[in-house]
């Protein structure tokens, strides 16, 4: 065996009952001091999240890029922005994570390219060179009109008028990230080469961006084509021949029933994000009742065993409005974006804590319904200790403001100039370093930090989270979002209350009848459950999470 | 009974299985490798057992025809050994078992005329050769190097001679898992347990073992000074302490502090001094981690006390560098500060003078274990590396913090396995509240 043997066990469905912590690496910790994150800060950084209990990191992507859409506009696929590195600081970095038990996955868009990126530049210049069919190119602006354009606020049409190559161009996000032209074999060779070359590096897999959009087809709006799937279930085959426990997840924002198209068979991609139940996460805390949550987890369609749903409370981007319908936007709007300086395209540029008033016991229960759904859990840098944004910085940089460590200088991010800093830290009374920091967090035993560290750790004593059955109580007090999750011998009773004040409810326990309820934080004995309806009361937005349990003790 | 409940039932049996009080639900070989084909026939299983939770652990299995543990018969042990001796692979299932030697070590202990197991061990089996070699069987395995493995080599290889030689050992790798499955060893011929000549001594003549603790603290300063000396092996290269890390280290005791007071019963007399103390402990820990200067953290024992030496030849043996079993292996390989080995041997000082009334009948002499600590520190400060641990009164905060860490561990394991030892780790408790925080 060689000392740089993997480090894990193998398990082909790993991510089914692990923690991600997604991280933007140009903000987590500045080990050369120049302002910006890099992978040799990140590094130093890794018993930080071994400690929290995070099992899998998720990176944005890290690539040389030009930096016009925080780096999903990829200008070379082979390498490492010079900010954050070399590829020899990644794969010490992968290493050194695996030795600690966490996995890594990246971005990758595959979608499209920077329009920086040489092979568009040699498209547009050679349009009968060995490049001048990567991209999509067209003399008419009208055609696949069907398409909708996604970033709204910026874009007036899905095709940009190219001057040297006297076309236009196809691009389903920015008019700088042309997309590539999946009909082109070339180009689906060169995109696995990048999957090959980076998990041979050591990467656990991929969250593959903008997924939905990779082919173009008349009549159609562009998204989910089966050409796609099937490009995708190709990729899933080409890496399960050559590696082992690897994952795909899939960021498509659509409604549940399109969404499980990208599981295939179990023989496409391994994870894909949930993104209707995140906003009715918020409505049901906001308008305190749970039918949101029990309608969308009702119309998510069963999944392939070896596959599972990326939950989320938020992340780099905007609190997506996309799958919600026009009434619920409309209501999200007025309830959680009342400055309009809050609201990106279709969706509200804020994180979490501000976004619940900075309330400790909504974040907390948040947390507790996040943790309790079917799925696995995904964690946004920072969220953790509470970290506040900042409205005024433009796009989606105010959720991407430095990590804050401790109430030192730029909160412990960097120690070079404060003006040379990719981002100001937040310095407001409420948000900032000096109040909101890791250090004092883990110093104090009441922080949400400390707090959110023993909740992980619950959940990983219990696979049952991420591997067991889902199934709603539907008590008849609404505001008591109420289920069971089930695995081998684990019974785990769910009872969350979405309101503002104490409530009762009384739960059909009937077919557990004789177990005894044991509260899971305090491990304290409940009254057996009986014939009659179970009763319980909960405090304000209070949860409690029992495990059902056989009376062992006589 | 099914196939699978008989190695259930084989497993959780033995006294090397590590959760007893468990629900086991499955069991299943994952991978296994013949040693030896003809009567007896013995083979190497990697076994997976399943609890109720659906969580599981990993043991390694040396079972004969009848799925007996074969390591009580001599001649299985010494095929194991020969294998060994080897170098070669041997396949398995999906994988192949790895046998390694160390250069030069290969004349000690060949005739394995006598083999002779190891009592009292709990999570591992040892055996001895003609008292010259023993073989170390890891018993619950997880994927990874083991640190005794990864410690051993690297402390011969940088030439610190208190420790029991490195012959060789043998690992399994494969697509289930890479995983180190045991070693051999030069053993120790004539060594006297530490903790068993502490008892003794104590009761006879307590000066002499006092100046044999200054030469230990001698030797723990130097296989520190050893282990922080490479910086070209980043598993070993010493590192700085992050500003985060006594945050971590506060969190985590804190958060054992007040797990371990949740469970204390009210029925037991002994916890009575310490019963309803659990926010004073806590404050005690806020405010003994107002730490200055950090020093370094090193790759260190990780489970060190005086049964984990031995006296051999006028000097100390330094043994078992597994870490502490209930920890999982990236934790156990993690760095920390040296200082975190300094307190367990202090600890296990309490521990010897409190055991002495229990197990020999008679009182240590006064004042034994501050003279034992200072004796041991005195040492200890001659022989380590000044840049790996904190100056000043940084020194002993970190070290008392590291002491409580290690009561409070000590607390919850006598509260589970021998409730007759449970006022040693309260007194140790008791004794560190009434002490002023060193300023």
């Amino acid at each position: 065996m060689s000392d740089g043997g993997h480090w894990f066990e193998r398990n082909p469905t790993w991510f089914k009952t692990a923690v991600f912590y997604e991280i933007h690496l140009r903000g987590f910790f500045d080990g050369n001091d120049d302002g910006s994150g890099d992978f040799r800060g990140l590094t130093e950084k890794l018993d930080y999240l071994q400690e929290i209990g995070v099992d899998c990191i998720w990176l944005l992507p890290f690539y040389p890029s030009p930096l016009r859409d925080g780096g999903y506009d990829i200008a070379d696929f082979y390498s490492i922005h010079p900010d954050y590195g070399t590829v020899e600081d990644f794969r010490l970095f992968v290493d050194q994570a695996h030795q600690r038990g966490m996995r890594v996955i990246a971005d990758l868009v595959m979608n499209h390219t920077s329009s920086d990126h040489p092979w568009f530049q040699a498209s547009r210049s050679d349009p009968t060179g060995p490049y001048g069919d990567f991209y999509v190119w067209g003399d008419d602006d009208t055609r696949w009109s069907e398409a909708r354009i996604i970033f709204l606020d910026t874009e007036p049409s899905n095709w940009t008028w190219d001057p040297a190559r006297g076309q236009y161009y196809w691009h389903r996000f920015f008019s700088h990230q042309p997309d590539l032209n999946y009909d082109n074999p070339e180009v689906q060779e060169q995109m696995l080469n990048v999957l090959r070359f980076w998990l041979d590096l050591g990467l656990d897999g991929f969250r593959l961006d903008a997924v939905p959009y990779l082919y173009e087809r008349d009549g159609t709006n562009g998204e989910n084509l089966d050409e796609t799937h099937e490009f995708l279930k190709r990729v899933r085959a080409e890496v399960d021949a050559r590696y082992q426990d690897r994952v795909l997840l899939a960021e498509a924002n659509q409604w549940p029933d399109d969404v499980v198209q990208y599981f295939g068979d179990g023989d496409e991609c391994q994870m894909a994000f949930h993104f209707p139940v995140m906003p009715r996460m918020f409505m049901g805390v906001r308008r305190e009742e749970a039918l949101p949550m029990i309608e969308i987890l009702e119309r998510t369609p069963e999944i392939p065993d070896n596959a599972q749903w990326g939950l989320f409370l938020r992340n780099h981007d905007e609190l997506t409005l996309e799958m919600v319908t026009d009434d619920e936007r409309d209501y999200m709007y007025e309830e959680y974006a009342k400055d309009p300086r809050m609201k990106l395209n279709l969706g509200i540029r804020r994180r979490l804590a501000p976004l619940l008033d900075n309330g400790r016991p909504e974040i907390e229960l948040m947390h507790a319904i996040l943790f309790s759904l079917p799925g696995s859990p995904v964690l946004y840098y920072g969220d953790e200790i509470g970290m506040g944004d900042n409205i005024y910085l433009g796009d989606r940089d105010g959720v991407r403001t430095p990590m804050q460590w401790t109430s030192d200088r730029n909160g412990g991010f960097s120690r070079a100039d404060f003006a040379r800093l990719y981002l100001p830290p937040q310095m407001d009374p409420v948000y900032g370093y000096q109040a909101v920091n890791v250090e004092a967090q883990l110093r104090q035993p009441n922080s949400l930090l400390r707090w959110l560290r023993r909740l992980i750790a619950l959940r990983k004593q219990h696979p049952v989270f991420g591997l067991g059955t889902y199934e709603a109580l539907r008590p008849e007090n609404p505001r008591i979002f109420a289920h069971i999750r089930t695995y081998e011998d684990d019974i785990i009773l769910c009872v969350h209350n979405l309101a503002r004040s104490a409530q009762a409810v009384e739960l059909d326990l009937s077919r557990w009848e004789g177990l005894i309820p044991e509260e899971m934080f305090g491990r304290t004995r409940f009254p057996r459950i009986g014939e009659l309806p179970y009763l319980l009361t909960l405090g304000p937005r209070g949860f409690f999470w029992f495990q059902l349990r056989k009376d062992e003790q006589g | 009974m099914t196939e699978e409940q008989a190695l259930i039932e084989f497993v959780t049996s033995q006294r090397w299985f590590g959760s007893k009080t468990r629900d086991a639900i499955h069991a299943r070989v994952i991978d296994c490798a013949v040693l030896r084909d003809e009567d007896p026939r013995i083979e190497v299983q990697i076994v997976e057992i399943g609890f109720d939770t659906g969580t599981h652990e990993t043991y390694q299995l040396v079972v004969d025809d009848g799925g007996f543990d074969a390591l009580a018969d001599p001649r299985s042990v010494r095929e194991l050994v020969h294998m060994l001796r080897t170098g070669r692979n041997l396949p398995a299932g999906e994988g192949v078992v790895e046998f390694g030697t160390i250069e030069g070590m290969a004349a000690v202990g060949q005739e394995l005329r006598e083999a002779r197991p190891i009592s009292g061990e709990q999570s591992n089996t040892s055996i001895v050769f003609d008292e010259e070699l023993i073989l170390k069987v890891f018993r619950r395995l997880e994927a990874g190097i083991n640190p005794e493995l990864e410690m051993l080599r690297f402390l011969t290889q940088h030439g610190f001679e208190n420790i029991a030689q490195l012959a060789g050992w043998y690992a399994y790798g494969g697509p289930p898992m890479d995983t180190t499955l045991g070693i051999l060893q030069r053993f120790v011929a004539n060594g006297q347990d530490g903790w068993e000549l502490a008892l003794d001594s104590l009761a006879r003549e307590p000066e002499g073992f006092v100046a044999r603790l200054r030469r230990l603290g001698e030797v723990t300063g130097r296989m520190h000074t050893v282990l922080g000396s490479d910086t070209s092996d980043p598993n070993f290269c010493p590192e700085e302490t992050s500003v985060e890390s006594v945050g971590l280290l506060t969190a985590s005791v804190d958060e054992e502090i007040e797990q371990v007071f949740l469970d204390i019963p009210d029925s037991v007399d002994e916890l009575g001094p310490i019963r309803g103390r659990g926010e004073e402990v806590r404050e005690r820990l806020r405010m003994l981690t107002n730490v200055g200067g950090r020093g370094r953290v090193i790759r260190h024992h990780g489970d060190f006390h005086l049964g984990q030496t031995l006296w051999a030849n006028n000097d100390w043996v330094i043994i078992d560098f597994e870490g502490e079993p209930a920890r999982s292996l990236p934790e156990r390989r993690r760095k920390r500060s040296p200082l975190r080995d300094v307190a367990g041997m202090l600890r296990s000082f309490a521990y010897a003078a409190s055991a002495l009334p229990l197990l020999r009948g008679v009182d240590p002499p006064a004042g034994f274990e501050e003279h034992a600590r200072s004796e041991f520190l005195a040492g200890y400060r001659e022989t380590v590396d000044p840049t790996l641990v904190p100056s000043g009164s940084s020194f002993e905060r970190l070290l008392a913090v590291f002491e409580l860490e290690k009561a409070v561990y000590e607390l919850r394991y006598e509260m589970n396995n021998r409730p007759e030892w449970i006022a040693i780790p309260v007194a140790g408790i008791v004794r560190m509240l009434a002490e002023e925080v060193p300023v």
